[in-house]
């Protein structure tokens, strides 16, 4: 079968079929809910807000992935350190306009959180890079844990409120076109993911720094015998997830309640997304992303939302299954690039 | 702190005019069936007591039914669902369990009243899905369809739930006037909000499980105009003079705090204050030298037929053969949320 799937007309065909299957059975079960056109467009936006989120986490795991082959499933909790450390410094009282506030508190979040990736890296991942990558990424998982329980105690089990960028206030502005509803956050979180896509293809392709982060994904000894510090580059690695997971912690806040636990559903969502981009390529796990955030949603509407998590751990195995490098990647070559 | 008032007084007056002092033994079910299970075996078998509450979740009560049956204890649950007391099998009550929280049914009742009385007939039920919503869910649904309402959509959330659109789709499809939530916070707040921002013109009910000042600092101005019925130990400034419960309430939260050091009150300590204080009544009656099996079965006796008109924490009851809470669905207040707390909002004024 995956071999059958390798061809590529065979593939195209193959995928086209599923889709159709898919969307004609999801009309049909939406059909016996009385959903109209406007609930499937409310739906897909608010599938493509959450895949948003899913893809930025997703771009943290690739970039991590291909500089140190290592899954790092403290992804998640860069996210809720993010929101969380931005809504405690909002709500610090601090000399400044509101506005001026909001701007420190997210400069904060994301800078101290990057900090935190950056010890991470140092204290956990540098000490034993030396070992297999199955005990790296059982290192993660236990920093996962410290963070999440740290949180826990410096935050309490309550959900927290982070104000709306647009009022900046918990009630957020609402626009609404013929029964289809968005929220002004829904557009501060699209707008943030196409300027870190733009921010991340300049870096990467544009700076020497990022050059050198490329050249350690793509042959991390060639890289090295060319003078660039392998070690160092985990550290820069760690650190954009980390930023990258703040960035979606931040703009994700005000949507949804931030609690401490935030980061473990997110975390695994993210690395569907970045499982079905190929775990390699960053446009990859964008598309993957925002395909994840709307077919759960799509999935959850026509049939019973408890179904929401089976769909993205459907789709992982499938994934897994039928393509390991990811859909969108072309074959083993695109292991290689970032 | 039971014990301690009555035995600074000298014990349990009986109805021979003297004291009996009264010891109370306490463990901890950390809201386990296995441990509440072991806990009620102990008490039944180690310490020989003659009645026992126990049971602060459904599940846990549940297990208990079959030991105290046996054993012919008299049992006082601490949980909501009827299940506890109520013998679907046979339509009758379980002669050795009694219970006194409110239930889900008095909750559903107030919300269908509310709602019939607004002109609604199509209702959708949210409910988290653990065994508060579920209950709730059975309840809201039965109390609607009494009072000819119809229940045209229900979905259900996990706790942890933060995205409901799917949820909302469903609701928005099904064309209903009214939504019933049945969730404890945080996730009562979510929905509320997700609720609130994609239909604004909604009637939003709920449950007594909301009744938590967190919900309305989470759920902030969503919150408002949310209607739901409260236990009234937590709405007591909101309470009218004549209410029978009053003096109780004040007294019971006086006590506690000065006994507890000024612990937050809750209603689950409400629950226990109502059954010791119905058994050291029950065990007011007994005469001296009765045997053990029966001053269980005269304290049982006394639960069924003498708890009537009785105001305690979480309610007026009156126990019978056919009842084992005794409390309606006026045990509740109902309240409306405005200005960011909580108001009483009588029938008069719907």
């Amino acid at each position: 079968m995956p071999r059958f799937f390798q061809r590529r007309p065979v593939r195209i065909i193959g995928i086209a079929l599923i889709v159709a299957v898919l969307l004609i059975a999801s009309l049909a079960l939406g059909s016996l809910k009385h959903y109209s056109p406007q609930n499937y467009i409310q739906l897909i936006l608010d599938g493509l807000r959450a895949g948003s989120i899913y893809a930025l986490m997703a771009m943290g795991f690739v970039v991590v992935y291909s500089v140190t082959g290592i899954i790092n499933f403290a992804q998640g909790e860069f996210v809720m350190l993010g929101a969380m450390i931005c809504l405690s410094v909002d709500a610090m009282n601090l000399p400044l306009s509101p506005a001026l506030k909001m701007i420190a508190a997210i400069a904060a979040g994301v800078l101290l959180t990057t900090g935190i990736g950056i010890l991470m890296e140092r204290l956990t991942i540098y000490p034993a890079r030396r070992s297999s990558a199955v005990t790296l990424i059982i290192i993660t998982i236990g920093v996962t844990i410290t963070l999440r329980a740290a949180a826990l105690l410096i935050w309490g089990a309550d959900p927290h409120v982070l104000p709306a960028f647009t009022t900046l206030a918990l009630e957020d502005r609402i626009f609404r076109f013929g029964g289809v509803m968005i929220q002004a956050q829904s557009l501060w979180i699209w707008a943030t993911l196409a300027v870190i896509l733009i921010l991340l293809y300049v870096f990467l392709q544009r700076t020497l720094i990022g050059k050198a982060l490329r050249a350690c994904a793509v042959n991390r000894r060639a890289a090295q015998l060319m003078g660039i510090n392998p070690s160092r580059m985990s550290m820069l690695a760690f650190a954009l997830a980390a930023a990258l997971g703040a960035v979606g912690g931040i703009v994700l806040g005000p949507v949804t309640r931030p609690i401490y636990d935030m980061g473990v559903m997110l975390g695994l969502r993210g690395f569907v997304a970045a499982i079905i981009g190929g775990l390699v390529s960053v446009p990859g796990v964008v598309v993957g992303g925002l395909l994840l955030g709307v077919i759960e949603n799509l999935a959850a509407g026509v049939t019973d939302p408890a179904f929401k998590s089976v769909v993205s751990f459907i789709i992982l195995i499938a994934i897994l299954l039928l393509r390991p490098q990811g859909i969108l990647g072309g074959g083993e070559k695109s292991t290689e690039e970032l | 702190m039971i014990q301690k008032q009555i035995n600074d007084q000298g014990g349990i007056l009986g109805p021979d005019d003297i004291r009996h002092p009264v010891t109370i033994v306490i463990y901890d079910d950390k809201t386990s069936n296995d441990d509440t299970v072991s806990n009620v075996n102990r008490l039944i078998s180690e310490d020989g007591v003659v009645a026992i509450v126990s049971g602060t979740s459904s599940g846990a009560s549940v297990a208990e039914i079959p030991i105290c049956t046996e054993n012919l204890i008299p049992c006082i649950s601490m949980a909501s669902a009827a299940s506890i007391t109520h013998d679907s099998k046979t339509n009758t009550e379980f002669k050795w369990m009694f219970k006194t929280p409110q239930t889900n049914g008095h909750a559903g009742q107030w919300q269908a009243d509310y709602l019939k009385a607004k002109g609604v007939t199509n209702i959708c039920i949210l409910y988290t899905n653990d065994g508060y919503g579920k209950d709730s869910l059975a309840n809201y649904k039965a109390a609607a369809e009494a009072d000819g309402l119809r229940d045209i959509f229900d979905s259900s959330y996990a706790a942890t739930d933060t995205e409901f659109s799917a949820q909302l789709a469903g609701v928005q499809a099904s064309g209903c006037k009214a939504v019933e939530i049945g969730s404890t916070p945080p996730v009562a707040s979510l929905v509320t909000v997700a609720v609130r921002n994609a239909m604004p013109n909604l009637i939003i009910t709920s449950g007594h499980g909301i009744c938590n000042q967190s919900y309305i600092t989470t759920a902030g101005q969503a919150a408002e105009g949310v209607v739901f019925p409260c236990g009234k130990i937590t709405v007591i400034d909101q309470l009218a003079d004549t209410d029978l419960q009053k003096p109780v309430l004040q007294k019971y939260i006086t006590d506690y705090t000065a006994f507890t050091d000024g612990e937050a009150i809750s209603t689950f300590g409400g629950h226990a204050w109502d059954g010791l204080t119905m058994i050291v009544q029950a065990l007011g009656s007994l005469k001296d030298g009765m045997a053990l099996a029966d001053q269980r079965a005269a304290v049982r006796d006394y639960l069924e037929t003498k708890i009537v008109n009785w105001p305690g924490i979480s309610g007026v009851f009156n126990m019978s053969a056919t009842d084992h809470n005794g409390l309606t669905k006026d045990s509740l207040l109902f309240v409306k949320v405005q200005g960011g707390k909580w108001v009483a909002f009588p029938q008069k004024d719907w």
